[in-house]
């Protein structure tokens, strides 16, 4: 099926790498215009290429999501640009590990909760008028298995994506009656560059796999399908949900 | 340079520190209240020495690549 967001205007923080990307090229194939938003522009380049879009179709913005400076003009020029704002994911975010609770660096903490939960806060609350005024949308915020378990190995990423569940949560009580749709996802591992990067070897990695119900981890694209049935009409009668996936790894674990 | 040189060793150490290093290191220099000296290092030769580790720095690696890093700001803080 093709076209499933055929004239949709999308914007898609976190967009240069990993799960961002891949909902990036996903929306691209189903027909929508895709705002590529991130801070780390090589990467966010290299997205806009992989999805073969003309400038007509994509644009890019390098935008630090915590500064709502920043985020009301990646917004209003979305709006410029393509006439309209539709679909807003939510996928930047950061993963700094740490040690237990009464180690963390306050540093660390204010850092994470600023992009992870400040940055989705600012992406709404400039992407919803813009939203309502053209009769609504769908926003889905990418938190984390992490934000539904008690994952120990970083407390201020686990907490800020369970503030992202409960952001959405709020949000969409508030918005789903003037046609936002909110909702949210928490994947469990995936295979993005983060999680390569946070493992410490190729057989540590290969260790995440063995124990998994699935027998491996997930793929970013099997994240950016779920996305897309939430961002696209299909999904017209839900909001204000968050859906875990994670390959059955949380019903097992109980 | 001591906290130039602490940001710089977790960033060897933790992938997601490093990439919040990497694209916003003027941020982090605000947060850890770096000299304009430190936050020239940070933003210049040291973004140049992270970007360039390999991904995963393995755990076995991680005491060289930081001890190398360090002597690499540790050498331009004294020119």
């Amino acid at each position: 099926m093709t076209g499933r967001l055929e004239d949709k205007v999308a914007i898609v923080t976190g967009g240069a790498s990993g799960i961002g990307r891949a909902i990036c090229q996903r929306f691209a194939g189903e027909g929508a215009k895709v705002v590529v938003a991130d801070r780390n522009i090589a990467g966010a380049e290299e997205t806009l290429a992989l999805m073969g879009a003309t400038p007509d179709d994509a644009s890019l913005v390098e935008v630090n999501i915590s500064d709502s400076l920043q985020v009301e003009r990646m917004v209003n020029d979305a709006v410029k640009q393509f006439g309209r704002l539709d679909i807003l994911i939510n996928g930047a975010a950061i993963l700094i590990r740490t040690p237990d609770l009464v180690d963390v660096d306050e540093v660390l903490w204010d850092l994470t909760m600023e992009t992870n939960v400040k940055g989705v806060f600012l992406c709404c609350k400039y992407a919803i008028p813009a939203m309502t005024a053209n009769g609504g949308g769908s926003i889905v915020n990418i938190s984390s298995m992490s934000g539904v378990r008690g994952v120990g190995y970083s407390v201020p990423y686990a907490v800020s994506k369970a503030g992202v569940i409960h952001l959405t949560t709020v949000a969409a009580s508030q918005y789903t009656s003037q046609g936002v749709r909110i909702n949210c996802i928490a994947p469990g591992g995936v295979d993005t560059p983060q999680m390569r990067g946070s493992t410490a070897s190729a057989e540590a990695f290969a260790g995440r796999n063995e124990g998994h119900p699935m027998g491996r981890v997930g793929t970013a694209d099997e994240i950016a399908n779920l996305v897309l049935w939430l961002a696209s009409d299909e999904a017209s009668y839900v909001s204000g949900s968050t859906y875990i996936i994670d390959g059955g790894a949380w019903a097992g674990a109980r | 340079m001591d906290k130039l040189i602490d940001i710089a060793s977790r960033a060897v150490a933790d992938y997601g520190f490093r990439q919040a290093v990497l694209y916003g290191a003027a941020d982090i220099a605000r947060k850890w209240e770096l000299s304009e000296e430190e936050a020239a290092l940070l933003s210049g030769p040291v973004l140049a020495e992270l970007s360039a580790l390999p991904i995963p720095v393995q755990p076995a690696d991680v005491p060289a690549e930081q001890a190398r890093v360090s002597d690499v700001i540790r050498g331009l803080a004294s020119k």
